[in-house]
């Protein structure tokens, strides 16, 4: 027999999409203390969030009579029209949060709008909405939810020790905090206070107070706009990457979001610096008109989806590479913008400007009489304020003067140019130098390999581009949409010697190949530059023919086990001078490790 | 079984079967060689079950019948380190006594019934040629054939019979190598690609110059190799070859003739200046001379004039000069042709009086 379903059942199955543990909790609680214009936001939670968790907000608070229909599913403040789906810029947007959670738990809103002398409560309780009665309470909303899944004991097997789901709750209220400098944010866990981040804080503070001061000392901000898009934010130095992919932060209009071929294509400007099995690090947020943006594909809105996902991705690209290349390069230049007293060369980045990664002064919050007197349905905000808590730069000169002439790209200089040419061969595999800021450990294998890479490159860089012409076009079976990419793409392709044409409705053929490559299979090559969705075309044929360069540089280095004459050794520190980017080999493994005179004297107690 | 027999003998046998085995299977009773006795000699077997070699032996002196598998690289290793004239072998229970020259040495073999069945390959798809003639077109085409292993690449060489003419080709798609011989007696037409490894396989079992007749007979999926007493079965590669007739230019602009040595000698020397990661020589001709240049932004320039024969407009074109060497490398003529259109067109060089070798060009954008 076929029945419907139970509202509270329908709830319960759709609270599963939406609830996953008490950090999707919180998440949710806080996105819409954030949409409600909090400013001033306290999360507390017992037993990792699974006995009691607790929000308060200073926001505008429910109207008394919105009340009833917080608990019940559909029902938003924050979109009235199908249209609206198209423009977003609120986090939530589907009125299905509260519904979700309060059919899992034992919910309870007490709210006061600043406009009202008294205050509202009402108790959700697994689903059963109770009548909302009057009570005292300061303006703003406090969200009570106790038992997490008690009346689901199946999902409530699935959660963790109370010590992690804790964690979770940290790193989730971290990253928010990374896309909303403006907010003030407390997470009180059993009584203790655990993270406590002040509004106003620079991003590279808020990073530091998240994720420690260690990690937020090798950050390099970033800031470019494309037209109506803007990418701005921090990216780590190389050498910080990290194991797993946790500090990848990307955020898109003030959400913190994935999309994947975005994050590939940071991943693609990276590469060269890193090695395999290693993620960046970078908090990053794509500002764009939010109808650019899909942002209702996922059930917890962790992904969004692009419009024009290949420019984005290009833009990304290309913010990171410039970047990092932008450092290598300044630092080539000799180093001597960089100020002596730096005891390392990556500390002391200037601190970005307040309101990169959103609005330090008050103009994220939207007047209060705005919301007050609109019809209770209404699109926060709608097109008139810039994308999610920004203001660009470039709308607002007046607000951060010197961002036009854009943060100088900090560097650290190249070691070699300024060792003073003692060294020392140890091991037969390690050079030590002394270099102005300390002892430098030299990898003579990494090193060189480095050396022969950049005068291939340099020398491929400097001929012709040729191409080598083949017998019978390879023919390559395609999706539809690659081929529509590479009939886009085709000339930039040729420019750097790979012939594709049309071969018929669903295949491309391949003329001609970079005589570089000519050792590789036609085919493969292209598939490797399709497997590769989200760069440019050009940027990853060169890093095909980068790759070529990198294994003849491997194997024309000299091993570790190679004894070197000192005129040999000279010889390698002098090419090693004028690197474009000395600190890694092409594989991304370090070049050098620098023992600066401050961690030396540390070290032998000689200062502390 | 038991057997007394010549051990050179016995050694070249078990060497021409040896060569299938593989060296490392994840089906180590491929590691053996299987040896069947009858009345009359030995038949040694082996298979690495993409390829298989047969051979007989027929000057045997048999005591006892049997079957037998033997480890193939100890056998073959201890009959070359033995010196007596003869070997006894004497097999019980899967373990074989060899004894020679007063050493006595057991070798464990296998069960022979989990051994893999010889194929029989049913055709009527015949040709013959001198077998010292087909080791000429293998060594003429096989050069060319793709060498990384790859989905896409043709590990093989194409065996084209039609008309009463044999073709075997190879290309790698910059170049394209073809030799060919004529079979007046032959009525079958076969069309197949026989991988790499089987022709390596056959070329190392055929002297130079031989004039002893092989046959060639081609089934549904394999190829089968007869040359005197030892048989090679190969399965054929799977894909489709290009139309390599439509490739092979059929006329040209200019004509070069030139030595080979001066050719081969100019090249060698040009390529030393040439980057690592861009094989890429010049040619230019000009009123009856060949201009060949070379040059690198890292290590210099290299510039060699010859003296040639001109036929033609003249003009420049490219190539990787590896190409070129490695067909002077097979090709027995003393004077050699190259016919070239434009600098983006395949060129074509005469190698020998059935050989022709084409070569496509590098060139700008
Ligand atoms: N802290 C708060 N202060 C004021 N109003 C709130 C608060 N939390 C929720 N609301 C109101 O309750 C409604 C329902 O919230 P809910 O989170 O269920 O849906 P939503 O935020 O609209 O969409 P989503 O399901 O995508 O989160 C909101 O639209 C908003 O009007
Ligand atoms: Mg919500």
């Amino acid at each position: 027999m076929i029945r419907s379903l139970a509202p509270e059942v329908v709830n319960q199955i759709a609270a599963g999409e939406v609830v996953e543990r008490p950090a999707s909790v919180v998440k949710e609680l806080v996105e819409n203390a954030i949409d409600a214009g909090g400013r001033r936001i306290r999360v507390e939670v017992d037993a990792g969030g699974c006995e009691r968790i607790r929000v308060i907000d200073d926001g505008d608070g429910f109207l008394p009579e919105d009340l009833p229909l917080a608990f019940a599913s559909h029902a938003t403040s924050k979109l009235s029209v199908l249209q609206d789906l198209d423009h977003i810029a609120t986090l939530g947007f589907r009125g299905e949060a509260l519904a979700s959670i309060g059919s899992v738990a034992r919910a309870s809103i007490r709210s006061r709008r600043h406009d009202r002398d008294a205050g509202a409560e009402i108790h959700c309780d697994g689903g059963r909405i109770g009548e909302p009665q009057p009570c005292g309470c300061p303006t703003g909303s406090q969200l009570e939810i106790r038992d997490l899944f008690y009346n689901t004991p199946a999902r409530r097997r699935f959660l963790k020790s109370p010590g992690t789901e804790k964690a979770r709750i940290q790193e989730l209220l971290a990253e928010l905090a990374l896309a909303r400098l403006d907010l003030d944010l407390t997470l009180v866990a059993d009584g203790r206070e655990v993270l406590r981040l002040p509004a106003g804080q620079s991003l590279t503070e808020r990073f530091a107070s998240c994720f420690g001061r260690e990690l937020a000392r090798g950050l390099l901000p970033v800031e470019r706009a494309f037209g109506e898009l803007r990418v701005e934010g921090v990216i780590g130095e190389p050498d910080l990457a990290r194991r797993d992919s946790k500090l990848e932060l990307l955020y898109v209009n003030g959400r913190q979001a994935r999309e994947n071929s975005a994050v590939h294509a940071i991943r693609q400007a990276y590469r060269e610096f890193l090695m395999g099995g290693r993620f960046p690090i970078y908090a990053l947020t794509v500002a764009l008109p939010p109808d650019q943006v899909d942002v209702n594909v996922h059930p917890r809105k962790a992904e969004v989806r692009f419009l024009e996902s290949r420019k984005v991705a290009g833009c990304l690209h290309e913010t990171v590479r410039a970047a990092l290349q932008g450092r290598a390069a300044a630092a080539s230049a000799g180093g001597v913008a960089l100020a002596p007293e730096l005891p390392r060369a990556r500390s002391g980045f200037p601190d970005l400007p307040r309101d990169l990664f959103g609005r330090a002064d008050g103009g994220a919050v939207p007047e209060p009489t705005a919301a007050t007197s609109a019809p209770p349905v209404v699109v926060r905000d709608g097109a008139d304020r810039p994308p999610f808590g920004h203001k660009s730069a470039t709308q607002d000169p007046a607000a951060n003067p010197d961002q036009n002439a854009g943060p100088a790209p900090a560097a650290r200089p190249n070691p070699f140019a300024r060792a003073n040419g003692r060294f020392l061969q140890v091991h037969d595999l390690y050079l030590l130098l002394e270099g102005p800021d300390g002892l430098l450990i030299v990898d003579q294998h990494a090193l060189h390999e480095r050396v022969v890479y950049e005068r291939l490159r340099a020398e491929h860089r400097a001929r012709a581009v040729t191409v080598q012409q083949l017998l019978v076009p390879t023919v390559v079976e395609l999706h539809p949409g690659e081929k529509a990419w590479l009939l886009e793409v085709a000339e930039d392709l040729a420019a750097e010697g790979l012939q594709v044409g049309e071969f018929s409705p669903s295949a491309m053929a391949i003329y001609g190949v970079p005589a570089v490559l000519a050792k590789t299979a036609p085919e493969r090559l292209l598939r490797a530059l399709l497997a590769d969705d989200g760069a440019d075309a050009r940027p990853r044929l060169r890093e095909q023919i980068s790759e070529r360069f990198h294994s003849m540089a491997c194997r024309a280095a000299v091993m570790g086990g190679d004894r070197l004459t000192d005129e040999e050794i000279a010889a390698l520190l002098q090419a090693a001078s004028t690197l474009e980017h000395p600190h890694n080999c092409p594989h991304g493994r370090p070049t050098v490790l620098t023992f600066t005179h401050g961690e030396l004297e540390r070290y032998f107690r000689r200062r502390c | 079984m038991k057997i007394l027999c010549d051990r050179t003998q016995l050694q070249e046998a078990v060497g021409v079967v040896s060569s299938v085995v593989p060296t490392k299977s994840p089906k180590p009773i491929l590691h053996n060689l299987l040896l069947r006795v009858d009345d009359e000699g030995i038949t040694l077997f082996a298979t690495d079950l993409e390829m298989a070699a047969k051979t007989r032996l027929d000057a045997v002196k048999v005591s006892r019948k049997g079957l037998l598998l033997l480890p193939a690289r100890e056998a073959s290793a201890l009959l070359r380190e033995l010196s007596d004239p003869t070997v006894t072998m004497d097999s019980t229970d899967q373990r074989c006594r060899i004894e020679s020259g007063g050493g006595s040495f057991v070798l464990l073999g296998e069960d022979p019934s989990q051994f893999p069945e010889e194929i029989k390959l049913v055709s009527n798809k015949r040709v013959e040629l001198p077998a010292g003639r087909l080791l000429r077109m293998i060594q003429e085409s096989a050069f060319a054939a793709a060498r990384e292993e790859t989905r896409y690449a043709i590990n093989g060489v194409l065996f084209d019979l039609a008309a009463g003419c044999l073709r075997l080709v190879a290309t790698d798609g910059r170049r394209l190598a073809l030799s060919y011989q004529n079979i007046d007696a032959a009525q079958a037409e076969f069309k197949v690609v026989v991988p790499l490894r089987a022709l390596t396989t056959l070329s190392r079992a055929i002297p130079e110059g031989s004039k002893d007749p092989l046959q060639i007979a081609v089934g549904d999926k394999q190829i089968e190799f007869t040359f005197g007493k030892t048989q090679l079965i190969s399965q054929l590669l799977e894909c489709r070859f290009p139309d390599y007739e439509g490739v092979v230019p059929k006329a040209a602009d200019t004509s070069v003739e030139i030595q080979k040595a001066v050719l081969e000698s100019a090249l060698r020397k040009t390529a030393i200046l040439c980057s690592d990661d861009l094989r890429m020589v010049k040619f230019e001709v000009g009123d009856q001379a060949l201009r060949i240049t070379a040059e690198s932004s890292a290590r210099g320039r290299a510039d060699v004039s010859v003296d040639v024969n001109v036929k033609g407009a003249g003009g420049s074109i490219n190539f990787n000069p590896d190409y070129i060497l490695e067909a002077l490398r097979v090709c027995q003529l003393d004077q050699v042709r190259l016919d070239m259109s434009d600098d983006s067109m395949p060129a074509k060089f005469t190698l020998g009086e059935s050989f022709t070798y084409v070569v496509m060009p590098i060139s700008g954008t």
